[in-house]
């Protein structure tokens, strides 16, 4: 019985492996003012890796996936290889288990940088091919910044850049239905100021102005994070940031506890958010934007990063049914445009030749514009045709992050796994129904970041 | 004599009562899921699943086209209807109906179906079947009003959830690699502990006492501390990743409690009828194939029960002992990485996933009962 599966799954496997072949999506070639043709075909000369296979895992699944491996299709039409990418919604523990495990694949996809970090610290991550810490600084925009978040301490104590940043996500940003803004007479706000006298002006209207969801099962708490973080961006200088992410700054210092308060302002003043503060903490984060399409509206505003449309109603269609503003900043503060981002590391997790071809392939620019051209995809990276873009919503919003004068990486993901993605998460939930105050919110999370430091 | 009976039989229709209260309540949940596996994701977040039996209510948004306007009476009038040539009629189900509607968002029902409106230039009317008539005095220039509209949805259920984990690329595959790790699992687990629950019950050797306390030991050990560990051994003796390294995994993490379970099972059987057949020559290998092991089958069929479900429901240990890619996914990985969408975003398919994935449990669980109760019967008579 057993044996005559086995043969019926050994001949399945056959036949899937074939059909796994994919077609290119864009033929190369093919509209030479979109895209860079030139580096594809350089890059197919100096690279052969045929017969060899590249293993992948990440973060992505379901209509992410399907991009990246349209992505991946260039690559092993330029190479010849066989590359197997297997997306999963538990990554971040997957990958510590396979690399502990001694099953690591050639190249894993970090959606955090302090996963990457731990795991370059316990040996576990190759450093990236010569001169790729070089190239970032000076090919992406804030190139330093990109940099600082790709280095990262090895076994031995040495810093070396240990992952390649690819695909941006873009945190600071507003979404609204222009449509309700028209109708009700209200402007998109060009500084924080305005956007507080904003919220002030629907609530007194008689509508709410924002929908806020911290709901994301164990997760619970992160949307909250950006909140603080963008509003740190906004009072403090970079500087103070960074000692904020990497505890110079304690966390219970009062600028700290200040952003947590300027959140709670939007997320805990009765009235500005949908359903009231209970609400906030428990509406999961896919379902809260669902308010903005609602008649009479929910709410106005919802603050949420680039990626958010895929949990709009099924048909909304972006630019016209419903559009962005950059979360401001305020007038009265010298601090710029700051941006708040996020992005992913691919990190080599088991060296070959093949695999260090991939940092490089992912280098060029063809390998961004072929994402860039459907959908989904920023980059920081400044070679790159923007002409590539599918739509003017995402060239818009590529820009934002092409003209940040400061950009900073979110810091939740930055700062140590048991304060960025838990007692922080855990804090804010807590000051949000108000079970905390904000200084005994912070106080939680110093408390416990002393813990672990020691 | 009457009335002793008279009150058992009222404390029965109690009893009864009270039974069927619990199971309602019981299979309340279950309902939910079923109910909730025919909607769509949009429907299951706008209202609860003991709504969907009823129509609701729903708001829309719609603008006028403003091509083809008509004079009547000094003014411009515009003409037709919404439910099934506006923007929304994709969603808007036949049988659905226009109860009010409006010329602003913030109150989309301001006027009844049948009502006219006064805009600023004219005039508005929506009737209940869709059909719409807007005078402007002054031409609408080919850019008609927007429209709000509430309409009395029917209940609608869909089998797209089914659809989609049905007959999504490789879920063919996924349940054929479910089978190959579960039935290995089920099966060796069964045949090791069986051997060793003998062991333990009826042979006599030194230590005997402690391995049982050793046994009893591991049931408290939490898998998930011996994943790594165990997969760094499978690794370095050259099994990897692979089915039989999952099978052997799931034995391992099974034997605890099937040794513990059938040696509690075989301890308890007469020990005359053992002894009689040791008096009667039968060797041991004897006894555990003629004796102990038919008056175990109950045991062995519960026990076959817990492993078989336990395997074909776990995603855990499937994910750290098989490759990850498409060949070897199994069903729950498969669900919970092919299915869900980037970030989980197509949630709405997890109900009708489930329906889907306990059919083969269900239909093992009730040809075991079949076995079990059997076995039950034939153990009582045998054995006294």
């Amino acid at each position: 019985m057993t044996k005559h599966l086995m043969l019926g799954i050994a001949a399945l496997a056959l036949s899937a492996g074939l059909a796994s072949a994919q077609e290119l999506t864009f033929k190369p070639g093919s509209e030479p003012d979109r895209f860079d043709w030139a580096s594809y075909d350089q890059f197919a000369k100096d690279n052969d890796l045929s017969g060899k296979t590249l293993t992948i895992t990440g973060p992505w699944t379901g209509g992410d996936k399907k991009l990246f491996e349209s992505v991946l299709a260039y690559f092993e039409a330029a190479t010849g290889a066989k590359v197997d990418y297997s997306g999963s919604e538990s990554f971040e523990q997957d990958i510590v288990i396979a690399a502990k495990g001694g099953t690591p694949p050639n190249i894993a996809v970090f959606p955090q940088p302090g996963l990457a970090s731990d795991l370059a610290k316990q040996g576990y991550l190759t450093p990236m091919p010569e001169g790729t810490g070089a190239w970032i600084k000076d090919n992406y925009a804030a190139g330093q910044s990109w940099e600082d978040l790709s280095t990262y301490a090895g076994k031995d104590g040495m810093k070396q850049t240990f992952t390649f940043p690819f695909k941006a996500d873009l945190k600071s940003l507003v979404w609204y239905v222009p449509e309700n803004f028209k109708e009700a007479g209200y402007k998109v706000p060009e500084t924080m100021e305005e956007l507080k006298a904003l919220t002030e002006q629907i609530k007194a209207d008689g509508g709410t102005p924002w929908c806020i969801g911290l709901g994301s099962g164990a997760a619970t708490g992160w949307p909250a994070t950006d909140w603080v973080e963008d509003i740190m961006l906004r009072t403090q200088s970079p500087q103070t940031y960074d000692d904020w992410v990497s505890n110079a700054l304690k966390f219970n210092d009062p600028k700290v506890v200040d952003a947590i308060k300027d959140y709670g302002w939007f997320a805990k003043t009765p009235g500005f958010a949908e359903g009231g503060e209970q609400a906030v903490a428990t509406t999961d984060f896919r379902d809260s934007p669902k308010g903005l399409f609602d008649f009479p509206p929910k709410c106005y505003m919802h603050k949420q990063a680039s990626f958010i449309p895929t949990f709009f109603p099924e048909g909304t269609k972006v630019g016209s049914d419903v559009n962005f503003f950059y979360f401001p900043a305020y007038e009265g503060k010298d601090l710029g445009k700051p941006v708040l981002g996020a992005g992913t590391m691919f990190g080599i997790t088991k060296d070959s030749k093949a695999a260090e071809a991939f940092i490089k392939f992912l280098e060029t620019p063809i390998a961004s514009e072929i994402w860039m051209a459907q959908s989904g995809f920023l980059t920081p990276n400044k070679n790159v045709n923007l002409a590539a873009f599918a739509n003017d919503v995402q060239r818009n919003m590529n820009k934002i992050l092409l003209d940040a004068t400061t950009f900073r990486f979110d810091g939740s993901d930055q700062m140590p796994g048991e304060i960025g993605t838990d007692a922080f998460w855990k804090a804010m939930v807590a000051y949000t129904t108000g079970d905390e105050t904000a200084q005994e919110a912070a106080d939680a999370v110093q408390k416990r970041w002393d813990s672990i430091e020691k | 004599m009457a009335s002793i009976a008279g009150q058992k039989s009222r404390l029965t229709w109690a009893v009864h009562i009270s039974v069927a209260l619990m199971v309602v309540l019981w299979l309340i949940p279950t309902v939910g899921l079923l109910v909730s596996s025919f909607r769509t994701t949009d429907q299951i977040s706008q209202s609860g699943w003991w709504e969907s039996a009823f129509p609701v209510e729903k708001a829309f948004r719609d603008r006028i086209p403003g091509e083809g306007e008509t004079q009547a009476d000094g003014a411009y009038v515009l003409s037709g209807n919404l439910l099934t040539d506006g923007q929304n009629a994709r969603d808007l189900k036949p049988g659905a109906k226009i109860v009010a509607f409006g010329t602003s968002g913030i109150k989309p029902g301001a006027y009844k179906a049948g009502e006219t409106a006064q805009t600023e230039a004219g005039t508005m009317t929506v009737n209940a079947d869709g059909a719409y008539e807007v005078t402007s005095s002054t031409s609408f220039e080919g850019s008609g009003p927007r429209v709000y509209f509430v309409a009395d949805m029917p209940p609608a259920f869909t089998l797209s959830n089914y659809r989609q984990v049905l007959f999504s690329d490789g879920m063919g595959q996924a349940f054929l690699n479910t089978l190959t790790v579960t039935i290995p699992a089920t099966i060796i687990p069964i045949l090791v502990a069986a051997f060793a629950a003998y062991a333990l019950a009826w042979m006599e050797f030194p230590g005997r006492g402690l391995l049982i306390a050793a046994v009893v030991g591991l049931l408290v050990v939490p898998l998930q501390l011996a994943l790594v560990p165990l997969l760094r051994l499978h690794q370095d003796v050259g099994i990897g990743q692979s089915f039989v390294g999952i099978w052997l995994a799931h034995t391992g993490f099974g034997l605890p409690l099937a040794i513990y379970l059938l040696r509690n099972y075989m301890v308890g059987l007469p020990r005359d009828i053992i002894e009689s057949a040791k008096v009667d020559g039968a060797t041991d290998f004897q006894i555990f194939m003629k004796i102990v092991l038919p008056l175990s089958f109950p045991a062995l069929a519960s026990f076959a029960i817990f492993q078989f479900l336990w395997v074909w429901n776990d995603l855990l240990v499937a994910k750290v002992f098989l490759p990850a890619n498409d060949q070897t996914k199994v069903m729950t990985v498969k669900i919970a990485d092919d299915l869900l969408g980037s970030r989980g975003g197509d949630w709405g398919i997890l109900a009708a996933a489930a329906f889907v994935s306990i059919a083969v449990p269900l239909g093992v669980f009730f040809a075991m009962q079949k076995y079990l109760v059997r076995g039950l019967l034939a153990g009582s008579v045998k054995g006294g």
